[in-house]
C-alpha cells in the first residue's frame, strides 16, 4: 500500500508518454472488443437459437411451395407436438419503398411453441377470433402510425380471388420476435382467410413450423419426417432452427481468418510501442532507480514497482478502451440484428490486458531490477 | 536557400542516429506497417467484390423487370415476351433472331467441398441466344445445353466450390435427374452459376412466368431510345435498366458493409499506429536536446528543424506503408473470403497500395507534428546547461 504513490508519480513523471501510451492501449482494446464481439456475440446467437423448433421445407429449391396436406403426416410422427403451416408473401404500403413482409400462420392450439414470438395473452386470444387480423411488430406500430383497431390496406403482388391485389387486414396487436432472421416489419395473419381469399396456389404453404415435445427427440423427428417423403412428389427437407442459424451465419465465421489476422496485429503493434516506450522511460530513470536501490529497495521490489506502473496504465486503458467498444458496438452490429456485445469479451479483453502489461514491462523491469547502483547513479 | 540547406543538413543528422536509436524507429514502422496492412486487405475484399461484381457486366446488356421491383423477382408473362422481341435497337444474332434472354430463376441447394456446408445458388433457365447474348462464355468441357431437355452448364467457379458439378454428375430436381452438360468460364467473373433451358425449368418449378429479360442491344448508345420504347409501350409494364446498374444494386448492401468494416477498422488502426509515432518521435526528439540546442546555439531557425523532424517521421511511415501492402499482397491476394455469404476473391490493386501509402504519410504527418514543434521548441540555454 505504502508503495502507491511511488507507483503513481512514476505513471506520471512524464504525463504526455503516458497518456499517449494510455490512448494508444484505449484504441487497441476498443478495436478488439468490436471485432472480437461481433465473433463471439455471433458464435453466441447461434447456440441461443432453438434446436427443438424444425422447419419442414421442399428439398430442392428455397421457394418451393408444399401441399397443406402434408400436415397430417407431419403431426403423426412420433414426438411432434405442435405443426404449423406457413405461407409467406411481400406486400407494400402506401409507396413501393415501404415493403412489407406477411407472416401467414393458423393459429391453432399451442401454435406459439413453434415460433420464437411474445405476443401478450389477450392479443393472441383477439388474433384467434378474429378472422382477418393482424399482428403487427411493434416498430411498424410507431412507423407507421398504426393502432388497435385500425384497419390496413396493404398491396401485394398475390392477387385474390377476385383479381384484385388490394388486401386489409385488421390490426389485433403488436408482437416481438426474438429470431435472428425476423425481420423488422412484417405482421402475422391467418393462414385459412389468406388461402381462402388467394387466386392461385390454394392449398400450399412455403414451410411448416414443428415444435418437439422433447429437444433430446429433434434429430430423430427429423429424420423421420423426411424419410415418410422421401421419392415422393414432394420431398421434404427438415432442419432446426439452430441449423438454419448455423448456415445463415457461416459466411460471417468465414470471417474469422480475417478478424484474428488484424486483432493479432493490431497486439503485436501494440505490444512492440509499448515495450520500447517503457525500455526508454526506464533508461531514462536510471539514477532515480539508483536512488530507490540505495536507499534499499531490493531488485524484486523495483521489478514489482515497474510492472506495476505498466498494469495500472493498461488495464485502466483496456478498460476503457472495452468501454467504448460496448459504446460503439450497436453501430458496428447493425449487420445482423439482435446481436449484442457478449460480457465474456470484456473479460478476455482484459485479461489480455494484463498479460500485454506483463509481457511489455518484464524485459525493462527485469533490466531495472538488475541495475548495478553505482553504474545507475552515475548515469551510465 | 539557407532554409533548404539546414534543413537537409539536419535532417541527414536525425538519419544517421536512426541506427543508434533502432527500437524507435521500429516502433513507428511496425505501427504503420500493421496499420496499412489491415486497410489494405480490407479494402481489397471490397476491390475483389467490384471486380467479380462487374467482371461480367457489359455497357450493351440491358435488363428488363417489372416497374418498381427487383429484376430477378418479377412476373414477366409470356404475352409481354412476344412484344419484348418486337423492340426497337435490339442486336440480332447471326441468323437474323433478336438477342433476348429470357430468365427464370430459382435457388437450389449444394454442398461446399471440403466441410459439406449446405448453400443455396442460383440457377437461371435461360433462352438458347444465352450464347450469343455472353460472348465471353467459353466452354472448358462438354457442350450447351439442348432444350427441352433436362441439362444444366455450370461456371467452373460451382464446380471448385461445389461438390456435384463435374460432366456427366446428375441431380434430381422434382423426381427428374437433371445433367452436367458443361462447363464453362465467363471472363472475369467468379460467381457460381448454373443455367439451364428456361422451358424446362419452368415446367419443373411449375411456373409460368419469367422472372427476368435480358437484352443485348446493337450499341450502348442506344440505351435511351430503347427505355423509352419500353416506357411508351402499352402493353408492358416494364422498366429497363442498365446491367450495371442492376448489378450495383443487388450489390449495394454488401459493397455498404466492406467500405464500412474497412474504414472502421483502418482509421481506429491508424489513430493507434498514429499515437505509438507521436510518442517514438517524442523519445527520439527527447533524447537529442542537448544536439538540437546546439544546432540552435549555431544559428539554426526553429523552421528546418521542424521541417526535418516532420521529413524524418514521413520516411519512418513511407516503408511501413510499402511493408504493410506487401503484406497485404502476400497474404491475401487472391484469397478466397465468403463475407456474407458472398464468395469473393480479396484484390489488393495498385491504387489500394497507394491508398495505404497516402493514409502512411497522413500518419506520419500527424504523428510528426507536435514532435517537431517540440524539437523547434527546445530552450536553449536550460537544454545546453544539462551537459
Amino acid at each position: 500500500m505504502k508503495f502507491l504513490p511511488l507507483i503513481w508519480s512514476g505513471i506520471w513523471r512524464k504525463p504526455g508518454r503516458s497518456v499517449l501510451i494510455f490512448l494508444q492501449v484505449c484504441v487497441a482494446f476498443a478495436l478488439f472488443g468490436v471485432l472480437q464481439g461481433l465473433k463471439t456475440g455471433v458464435e453466441q446467437l447461434i447456440d441461443q437459437t432453438r434446436a427443438d423448433v424444425l422447419l419442414v421445407h421442399g428439398n430442392l429449391a428455397l421457394f418451393d411451395p408444399l401441399p397443406l396436406a402434408l400436415l397430417e403426416q407431419i403431426k403423426s410422427v412420433p414426438g411432434v407436438k405442435v405443426v404449423v403451416p406457413v405461407e409467406l408473401f411481400g406486400a407494400i404500403y402506401q409507396t413501393p419503398n415501404q415493403k412489407l413482409g406477411v407472416v401467414a400462420v393458423r393459429p391453432d392450439e399451442g401454435w406459439l411453441s413453434a415460433f420464437t414470438f411474445t405476443i401478450a395473452p389477450e392479443y393472441v386470444a383477439a388474433f384467434r377470433r378474429v378472422r382477418t387480423a393482424a399482428l403487427i411488430r411493434e416498430g411498424m406500430a410507431k412507423k407507421y402510425g398504426w393502432k388497435i383497431g385500425d384497419h390496413i390496406p396493404l398491396l401485394s403482388k398475390t392477387a385474390q380471388k377476385t383479381g384484385s391485389t388490394d388486401w386489409a387486414f385488421d390490426v389485433v396487436g403488436t408482437y416481438t420476435d426474438s429470431d435472428l432472421g425476423g425481420g423488422s416489419d412484417t405482421l402475422l395473419i391467418h393462414y385459412d382467410y389468406f388461402d381462402e381469399a388467394r387466386l392461385a396456389d390454394k392449398g400450399t404453404v412455403k414451410h411448416f413450423k414443428v415444435a418437439v415435445s422433447d429437444p433430446a427427440l429433434a434429430v430423430a423427428v427429423t429424420d423421420e419426417i423426411d424419410r415418410r417423403f422421401a421419392n415422393s412428389a414432394n420431398e421434404t427437407r427438415t432442419e432446426s432452427m439452430r441449423e438454419l442459424a448455423q448456415s445463415q451465419l457461416q459466411s460471417i465465421g468465414d470471417l474469422n481468418f480475417l478478424i484474428r489476422s488484424i486483432v493479432g496485429a493490431v497486439l503485436v503493434a501494440l505490444l512492440f510501442a509499448t515495450a520500447t516506450m517503457m525500455m526508454q522511460s526506464t533508461r531514462e530513470r536510471m539514477p532515480e532507480l539508483g536512488v530507490l536501490k540505495t536507499l534499499g529497495f531490493t531488485g524484486v521490489a523495483v521489478f514489482l514497482s515497474i510492472l506495476a506502473e505498466a498494469m495500472t496504465i493498461f488495464v485502466a486503458a483496456a478498460a476503457s478502451g472495452l468501454g467504448l467498444a460496448v459504446l460503439i458496438f450497436p453501430l458496428a452490429a447493425n449487420i445482423v440484428p439482435g446481436l449484442s456485445m457478449p460480457l465474456i469479451v470484456v473479460a478476455v479483453g482484459m485479461a489480455c490486458a494484463v498479460a500485454a502489461a506483463a509481457i511489455s514491462a518484464a524485459v525493462p523491469a527485469a533490466f531495472a531490477s538488475r541495475l548495478n547502483i553505482v553504474a545507475a547513479l552515475a548515469g551510465r | 536557400m539557407n532554409f533548404l540547406r539546414q534543413s537537409l543538413a539536419l535532417l541527414r543528422v536525425g538519419l544517421s542516429g536512426v541506427a543508434a536509436r533502432p527500437s524507435s524507429a521500429l516502433t513507428v514502422l511496425i505501427g504503420v506497417t500493421c496499420a496499412v496492412g489491415a486497410l489494405v486487405s480490407m479494402l481489397a475484399m471490397g476491390a475483389g467484390a467490384r471486380r467479380q461484381e462487374m467482371g461480367a457486366v457489359r455497357a450493351d446488356h440491358v435488363i428488363l423487370g417489372k416497374t418498381g421491383e427487383r429484376p430477378g423477382q418479377s412476373d414477366i408473362s409470356k404475352d409481354e415476351s412476344a412484344v419484348i422481341l418486337g423492340l426497337p435497337g435490339i442486336r440480332r444474332g447471326d441468323a437474323g433472331e433478336p438477342i433476348v434472354v429470357f430468365e427464370s430463376m430459382t435457388f437450389i441447394e449444394g454442398r461446399k467441398r471440403g466441410t459439406g456446408t449446405r448453400i443455396y445458388f442460383p440457377v437461371v433457365g435461360v433462352t438458347s441466344t444465352l450464347t450469343q447474348y455472353l460472348p465471353e462464355l467459353r466452354f472448358t468441357g462438354g457442350r450447351m445445353f439442348h432444350p427441352g431437355l433436362h441439362e444444366l452448364i455450370v461456371s467452373n467457379p460451382c464446380a471448385h466450390q461445389f461438390t456435384g458439378f463435374d460432366l456427366g454428375d446428375t441431380r434430381l430436381i422434382h423426381g427428374v435427374a437433371w445433367t452436367i452438360e458443361g462447363r464453362f468460364d465467363q471472363g472475369q467473373a467468379q460467381q457460381c452459376v448454373v443455367y439451364g433451358d428456361v422451358d424446362s425449368i419452368m415446367s419443373a418449378f411449375k411456373r409460368n412466368t419469367y422472372t427476368s429479360v435480358a437484352v443485348m442491344l446493337q450499341s450502348a448508345a442506344d440505351f435511351d431510345a430503347f427505355r423509352d420504347a419500353v416506357a411508351a409501350n402499352p402493353a408492358l409494364h416494364l422498366e429497363a435498366m442498365h446491367e450495371s446498374a442492376v448489378v450495383e444494386d443487388e450489390f449495394k448492401q454488401l459493397n455498404a458493409i466492406l467500405f464500412f468494416v474497412a474504414y472502421f477498422v483502418g482509421s481506429i488502426m491508424a489513430l493507434g499506429a498514429t499515437l505509438g509515432a507521436v510518442n517514438s518521435l517524442y523519445a527520439i526528439v527527447d533524447s537529442r536536446r542537448r544536439e538540437l540546442a546546439t544546432v540552435r546555439a549555431i544559428g539554426f531557425g526553429p523552421g528546418p528543424i521542424v521541417v526535418s523532424v516532420m521529413v524524418e517521421s514521413l520516411l519512418l511511415a513511407l516503408p511501413g506503408a510499402l511493408l504493410g501492402s506487401g503484406l497485404a499482397w502476400t497474404l491475401f491476394n487472391g484469397v478466397a473470403a465468403s463475407p456474407l455469404g458472398y464468395s469473393i476473391q480479396l484484390a489488393v490493386t495498385p491504387s489500394l497500395a497507394a491508398t495505404g501509402v497516402a493514409w502512411a504519410l497522413v500518419m506520419g504527418l500527424l504523428g510528426g507534428l507536435p514532435p517537431a514543434l517540440r524539437a523547434a521548441r527546445v530552450p536553449v540555454t536550460t537544454a545546453l546547461r544539462a551537459v
